[in-house]
């Protein structure tokens, strides 16, 4: 044990139990070698039936028209953008998580990191579900894609927003999952290695992209890594970013605002994290990885929680504050009539987010609630329901009484198939994240094992010694340990 | 020089063999499939990788190739009949007919169809207006409900078994019963068809009729005849409860005339003064400058009132506001005599005897009255309609011939009629349909539409109107003057009859042929009054205050502007027409007043709270209406405006045949099913039918509810003086600069108005050099009639979405215009102070459009002439763009609302966004015939909009410049513009200073302004702002010195009311 890992008794344990390398490996790779539990069936099967009703909602759609929604010639965009953004939104945390804690060497991150960043994965393939099939004629979706064609000078629209949506989210769901996938490879050996059926020999031997464990291959591991991570942190505040162009850029009140992207990257982090808890939490308790993903982790990230959603609250305030001092009457109606006044027909809906976004978080002030297990994943649902609320205010309360009183719509609820497509996103998400969580290390082994001896529980007792040891003595030691 | 040959090399010079087998090969290289060694792939066979890739090639080769779109095939002319050419239009003068309405219209045929109606322009009457309806009524021509065959039973017969059994059976006294019949030479078919028994006779029924008018104006004049009112030299009109600009007599010339008054001169604002007195809200009176309301059974008070203030003896019956109201419109008129004018729309003799003497006292007759061309459009007597029932029901008429008519439905006792109908032997209907009379009828000759038709109509005395027809017939018909002249014995159909009779009239053929050209025959207009006799004015006065009645609520049965008496109810621009005030489609229903509302249905629209919960919900609340022992269910809607104790319910709705299940068929698909029936709520008074009822009472049916689908649910525009602007006569008068100086406030952060284009963005501003196409809309002149509208939707090919999509805020109009109400100090209930503006709406084809940069693939773009374009082709369909517009102009098809998708049979009938049988009416092969071939049908999951007519632009642009010349005015007009009676809207090259579109701008520089101009757009059509010859504009109230400089800035708070 060299000094420079040394690390303070005072901070906590991040494995905890009395773990060796090799019982981490047992731990974490049993899931993939036992059957799945029951409970993983039934998951699973709901999963898989919630996709296929998306499915089905989606073909309706796409056969008969977007009439099968329930928008209209005012409230172009309802529960399909705002699924888009909420989605966008969750699947920030991961890329956070592994780049940004990973450049800051937080050491917190290996316990979640892995599944955080499966979450970005599958929360950021959702997302792009919406964009896509909102298209009224989707089978031409490849219009925006800036490629050759015979068409003459036919081309992108580099102006639009939403063609900066299109680069810049599948920039980011390409490093995301090559970062995944890079921290994978590790892992996917030891499956491999341990395993004694022939396919997983077989399949994981694939994955694995003939890892070795040489020091070359680690070094190489670890310089991409770097690479990634760098390359992935300016997109976890540059995708936000963008995707808020989609409204900051535009003339309707409510939406042109110049404080939209920091805001909205606040927020994704807020959401994105709530997520995480929910699924970490149930991940944690199903299979059995509470040495790993211990309530430090939850307090952490409860952490996290307070202080973006406690960003977004201020947002949300200045907001009121600038249509206010701003004066112009249409942001004003937009802000004071269409949100803030809770008799306006969507009142409602701005003070269910105001809420759930940035009066609930507030508990986790309180140590003993930000370590109760119960109490965060309760919270981590509300604080996503109030982010839907957020994105579901922004589009639908500006646009649906804008400019024009003429054209103030009625009142828009969806039907069955936009609630379906929905659904069906989370179907999608769910059934990826169980067939995740059977065939892929939950937690990353290679990254779980560089912390043992430094965070470790085990490891920290053996500390005490260490701690009181007089400086020369312990100088001594490590070298004679070596030798 | 032809043998003159190039050659590459000696080979090909000399044809060598080797170059021959050369030239044969079409790969002369080797195709360079060389493997990375260098070796060549053919030398020794492909490799695994290769055969892959030429494999997953020539798969998605063949795959993309097998795939195939539905081929349409085009089939030329065998032999192309010599004055056609394919793909241009020709254009003849003709004539709309509906009932005794007639309209000179000129017919756009394309290819040997009908596509597109437009106003004669040479007629001095419409001088090229038209309405809603005339301009719907080309559809009418491809209406699938229409009958094929003749009919005897209901089984298909042959004209010549028709005759010969109808010869046999007819039997006298035959009684002829028509609409009032202008055409001078079936006139003359119908006395010689007659003359055969002195029993037989002629009956003109109007389902509105105005026998009223007629019988009082016999008596005042005697003279059954309707005078011609010109508007244009009335400096005041006063109408009592005439809805003059909408429904009323012959309202299209009535628009023209109006307009004159209407139409502000800059450097010396001057306007006509219109006060209305009524109980509902007309679309007249949402342009009147003051309006008072009144129950509807005062109108006679009012008007002995009125006829009393002007005499000086008082306005006597009536108090408060009204009597202020009526003080004032005499005072006025008084000052005018002889520039003065008051009209009643009361179908009460005795009314209508009152309103003669106050014509005769303020000097109108011969002025604005004149009697020298009288209107023949109406002439049916009540009472000659309820004699001939009479008749019937005792057997006294031997065969029944119905034409253009359709009792059943629309006499006030349709049931009364029915049976007395079945009393009648032989029963003969000449109809275009199997409506509820003519479902009855034993005989039923199919009509011809007056698109196929020959014929006359003269709209006035003396002042002719031509129809020709314009198509071959579609179905086996004939026209009611053949068989008249076939039974008669005579030789020839009326075709020869009518060239005969005009050329005997008109003396030659080549006068003859003018007139079939120029579509109309007139003399020149002259004024002339009739002799006065104000001797009943006593006893129609003592009758008059007899009407008065006090109960809790009256019942007044009007037209709506859109459908009229029904006859063209089957007709699906029309049905999706949003009514001007109401912006209800697909309904009729009863219009009640906010005191209503707040004291029976428990909705307060004085308080925002339960405002908002109204109007977001297109469900409404269902009452039931009792009138004298008839009863109607029907949904109501809440219209500022409307006299408190009043509820007013449109005729034309609710259209049944004998057997339910038949009505799609027989009535037509866009008509089944839709509102509820009012003609039953009418009576009779012994002389006219009456329009309005007493002692109504109402029951508010709580369980039941309706969605009825208004195309606009917010109706004040909440102090948003940006996006539309109106001042009174006094403001513009003492301040000229008043709106150019709101306009400076609202810029003043862009450096007003002159430095607004530069300063108000970080953009270079560049030249606009060539054509800039820009319209300009008047406020002031347009009375929202929605002619523009139809005219739009037949121009463009807008599609119909039926009402199951109205109601999900999904309706298709490219222009649509929209209505505000203000209340003084936001008090709804005060109906006298409700104003209403008219905006018309469309795209405004921004210089700097927002929806433009937003579109990822550029599918909309703006052109070199500033025309905001669609490409339809490379649309995916975001919304963004429609999200992004800050007019929402934008239209997005939400549905395969015209078969025109690649998907098939996905139009649904059922389930979410379901179509209603409209939708599929419009999509039959016979009803596409009325598609415009040079616009685009647009297929589902496109943005589509405005055009600007880009295809009549571009049609006049080549005119132009086969002509080798420049653009003129004359060359292009676009739909909504030529529809336009009012001319409120000018269309044309801003950058040409002698167009009509810069004289427009300059001559009103300032009154010109841009909707929401402070957002930088920078629109291409401007509006005028409107002015209104009154005290105060209610939007106003309550808003501090709006006007003036620097105050604009502090009404940006929101405001709540």
């Amino acid at each position: 044990m060299s000094l420079l890992r040394y690390e303070s008794q005072v901070r906590p344990a991040l494995v905890d139990g009395d773990k060796s390398y090799h019982q981490i490996t047992e731990d974490i790779v049993r899931p993939i070698e036992a059957n799945p539990s029951r409970l993983w069936w039934i998951g699973f099967i709901i999963s898989v039936l919630f996709l296929g009703f998306g499915i089905f909602s989606i073909y309706r759609e796409v056969t008969y028209g977007v009439g099968q929604w329930n928008l209209n010639k005012t409230i172009g965009w309802g529960w399909d953008i705002t699924n888009f953004v909420w989605w966008v939104g969750i699947g920030h945390a991961g890329t956070l998580i592994s780049a940004i804690l990973l450049l800051f060497r937080q050491g917190w991150r290996t316990g979640v990191n892995r599944a955080a960043e499966a979450m970005t994965i599958f929360a950021v393939m959702c997302a792009g579900q919406f964009p896509i099939w909102h298209m009224g004629r989707v089978w031409m979706a490849f219009f925006v894609m800036p490629y050759p064609n015979t068409r003459g000078p036919v081309w992108v629209n580099f102006n639009s927003p939403l063609l900066w949506d299109v680069f810049a989210i599948s920039t980011y769901f390409t490093v995301s999952l090559l970062f995944w996938y890079c921290g994978l490879l590790p892992d996917f050996a030891t499956v491999r290695d341990r395993a004694k059926l022939k396919w997983r020999k077989y399949m994981y031997g694939l994955l694995a992209f003939g890892w070795t464990g040489s020091t070359k291959h680690w070094q190489r591991h670890e310089s991409l890594s770097l690479v990634l991570a760098g390359l992935s942190t300016p997109l976890v505040l540059s995708v936000h970013t963008i995707v808020s162009f989609d409204f900051a850029t535009s003339v309707v009140p409510g939406w042109h605002t110049t404080i939209f992207p920091p805001y909205f990257v606040a927020g994704a982090i807020f959401s994105g994290f709530a997520m995480v808890q929910t699924l970490l939490l149930v991940t944690r308790k199903v299979l059995k990885l509470e040495d790993y993903i211990t309530i430090e982790h939850i307090e952490v990230m409860n952490k996290v929680i307070v202080l973006t959603g406690s960003i977004v609250g201020i947002a949300y305030l200045t907001e009121l504050f600038i249509s206010w001092y701003g004066q112009n009457k249409y942001e004003g109606w937009a802000f004071f009539q269409n949100r803030a006044n809770i008799f306006s027909p969507y009142g409602w809906s701005y003070w269910l987010m105001m809420g759930c976004n940035v009066l609930s978080p507030q508990i986790f002030w309180f140590r003993k609630l930000r370590r109760n297990i119960l109490v965060t994943f309760f919270m981590s649902v509300i604080v996503n329901i109030g982010m839907w609320f957020e994105r579901f205010v922004i589009i639908v309360t500006s646009v649906y009484r804008d400019y024009l009183p003429s054209s103030w719509s009625t009142y828009y609820s969806p039907t069955i198939y936009e609630v379906g497509f929905y659904m069906g996103t989370f179907g999608l998400f769910f059934t990826c994240f169980f067939l995740f969580a059977k065939f892929f290390p939950v937690i990353a082994i290679a990254e779980i094992k560089h912390i043992l001896k430094r965070s470790g529980e085990n490891y920290k007792e053996k500390m005490d010694v260490v701690e009181k040891q007089e400086t020369e003595v312990f100088y001594h030691e490590q070298h004679s340990e070596h030798h | 020089m032809a043998n003159k040959k190039y050659w590459q090399s000696f080979g090909e010079l000399n044809r060598s063999e080797a170059n021959k087998k050369l030239s044969e090969n079409e790969f002369q290289e080797d195709l360079p499939f060389v493997a990375e060694d260098g070796r060549d792939l053919g030398a020794d066979g492909t490799s695994r990788r290769d055969f892959l890739k030429y494999l997953g090639f020539s798969t998605a080769a063949a795959m993309a190739a097998s795939c195939e779109t539905p081929v349409n095939k085009m089939i030329p002319y065998l032999n192309k009949p010599a004055d056609m050419v394919p793909g241009i239009s020709d254009y003849y003068a003709t004539t709309y007919l509906s009932g005794g309405e007639a309209v000179s219209i000129v017919a756009k045929v394309r290819d040997g169809r009908p596509i597109k109606i437009e106003g004669n322009t040479i007629s001095t009457l419409t001088k090229g207006g038209t309405s809603a309806r005339v301009q719907a009524s080309v559809l009418d021509l491809y209406d699938s409900a229409r009958i094929r065959f003749p009919m005897a039973n209901r089984h298909a017969i042959s004209y010549d078994d028709l005759d010969k059994r109808l010869t046999a059976e007819m039997s006298a006294p035959v009684v002829l019963l028509t609409s009032t019949i202008t055409s001078p030479s079936t006139l003359e078919i119908i006395k010689n068809f007659l003359a055969k028994d002195p029993a037989n006779r002629h009956v003109q029924f109007d389902a509105i009729s105005y026998s009223g008018m007629l019988l009082a104006n016999q008596e005042s004049y005697g003279r059954k005849e309707i005078p011609s009112y010109q508007l244009e030299n009335a400096k005041v009109i006063v109408s009592l409860g005439a809805d003059f600009l909408g429904t009323w007599l012959n309202f299209i010339e009535l628009q023209r005339g109006y307009t004159a008054g209407r139409k502000i001169k800059q450097d010396n604002p001057e306007m006509s003064k219109h006060f209305q007195f009524e109980s509902m809200l007309s679309m007249t009176g949402a342009n009147a400058d003051e309006r008072y309301t009144h129950r509807p059974s005062e109108a006679g008070v009012v008007a002995t009132a009125l006829l009393g203030a002007i005499n000086g003896s008082g306005a006597a019956g009536v108090d408060g506001k009204l009597k202020a109201g009526i003080e004032k419109a005499a005072k006025e008129l008084a000052v005018n005599k002889g520039r003065a004018i008051v009209v009643s729309g009361s179908n009460n003799k005795d009314v209508q005897v009152i309103v003669n003497a106050i014509n005769e006292a303020i000097g109108a007759n011969g002025t604005t009255v004149n009697w020298s061309a009288p209107l023949l459009s109406y002439q049916g007597i009540d009472g000659d309609m309820t004699a001939l029932v009479a008749d019937m029901e005792a057997g006294r008429v031997g065969s029944l011939l119905i034409h253009g008519v359709n009792p059943v439905y629309e006499f006030f006792d349709g049931e009364r009629f029915k049976k007395a109908l079945a009393k009648v032997k032989t029963t003969v209907s000449f109809n275009d349909r199997l409506d509820e009379t003519t479902e009855l009828c034993k005989y039923v000759l199919p009509a011809p539409h007056f698109l196929e038709s020959w014929g006359d109509a003269e709209i006035k005395r003396g002042y002719y109107s031509m129809l020709q027809p314009t198509i071959y017939p579609l179905f086996q018909t004939r026209p009611l003057q053949d068989s008249l002249l076939k039974w008669t014995g005579a030789t020839g159909n009326y075709e020869t009859y009518f060239r005969n009779f005009w050329l005997t009239k008109l003396g030659n053929l080549d006068l003859f042929n003018k007139a079939l050209q120029e579509g109309v025959v007139e003399p020149a207009f002259a004024s002339a009054p009739a002799t006065y006799n104000g001797a009943t004015i006593a006893a129609s006065s003592a009758a008059v205050a007899g009407l008065k009645k006090n109960s809790k609520y009256e019942v007044i049965i009007y037209q709506k502007v859109s459908i009229g008496d029904g006859k063209q109810g089957n007709n699906p621009w029309l049905q999706e027409m949003p009514d001007p005030i109401t912006k209800a489609t697909w309904d009729n229903y009863a219009i009640v007043s906010p005191q209503f509302g707040k004291e029976v249905l428990g909705v307060d629209l004085n308080d925002q709270g339960q405002a908002d919960d109204y109007e977001v919900f297109m469900t409404k609340p269902v009452i039931k209406i009792k009138v004298s022992g008839k009863e109607v269910t029907i949904p109501a809607l809440i219209i500022p405006g409307t006299q408190a104790n009043t509820i007013a319910i449109a005729v034309g709705y609710g259209r049944n045949s004998g057997k339910k299940e038949e009505s799609n068929q027989n009535l037509g698909r866009a008509i089944a099913g839709v509102g509820q029936n009012a003609y039953p709520l009418l009576s009779f008074n012994g002389a006219t039918v009456n329009w309005t009822a007493a002692d109504a009472t109402v029951e508010y049916l709580k369980n039941e509810e309706y969605k009825v689908g208004q195309t606009q649910t917010h109706s004040t525009y909440e102090g948003r003086h940006e996006v539309v602007k109106e001042f009174t006569l006094n403001e513009i008068r003492q301040n000229p600069q008043i709106v150019r100086e709101q306009r400076n406030v609202e810029l003043s952060a862009y450096g007003g108005i002159e430095k607004f284009e530069e300063e108000g963005t970080l953009y270079p501003v560049y030249d606009r050099p060539g054509i800039k196409w820009g319209m300009s809309i008047d406020l002031n002149s347009c009375f929202g009639c929605g002619a523009c509208v139809v005219a739009c939707t037949a121009e463009n090919n807008v599609p119909v979405v039926g009402k199951s999509e109205v109601l999900r805020f999904h309706e298709m109009h490219w222009l649509r215009i929209d209505r505000y109400y203000s209340a003084a100090n936001h008090n709804v209930d005060d109906a006298d102070s409700i104003q209403v503006i008219f905006q018309p709406m469309l795209c405004q084809h921004c210089d700097n459009a927002p929806c433009e940069n937003v579109c990822p693939v550029a599918a909309t773009s703006h052109s070199s002439e500033g025309m905001n374009m669609m490409t339809y082709n490379r649309c995916i369909g975001t919304r963004y763009c429609g999200n992004n517009c800050p007019f929402k102009v934008r239209r997005f098809n939400w549905a395969d609302y015209t078969g025109a998708d690649s998907f098939p049979d996905n139009q649904l009938k059922e389930g979410v966004g379901k179509l209603d049988e409209a939708v599929f009416a419009m999509n039959d092969d016979l009803t596409r015939m009325v598609l415009n071939p040079d616009v685009t049908v647009r297929s589902r999951g496109v943005i589509e909009k405005c055009s600007f007519c880009v295809q009549r632009t571009q049609e006049g642009k080549l005119k132009a410049k086969r002509e080798n010349r420049a653009l003129t005015d004359a060359d292009i007009k676009t739909a909504c513009q030529q529809a336009c009676a009012a001319d409120s809207i000018v269309f044309g090259n801003a950058n040409n200073p002698d167009s009509e579109i810069s004289r427009i701008r300059r001559d009103n520089s300032l009154r010109v302004f841009h909707s929401l101009e402070q957002l930088h757009v920078l629109p291409n059509v401007s509006y005028l702002a409107k002015v209104r010859n009154t005290d105060a504009i209610s939007a106003h109230s309550g808003e501090e010195e709006h006007h003036a400089p620097g105050s604009a800035a502090t009404e940006a708070t929101p405001e709540h009311h």
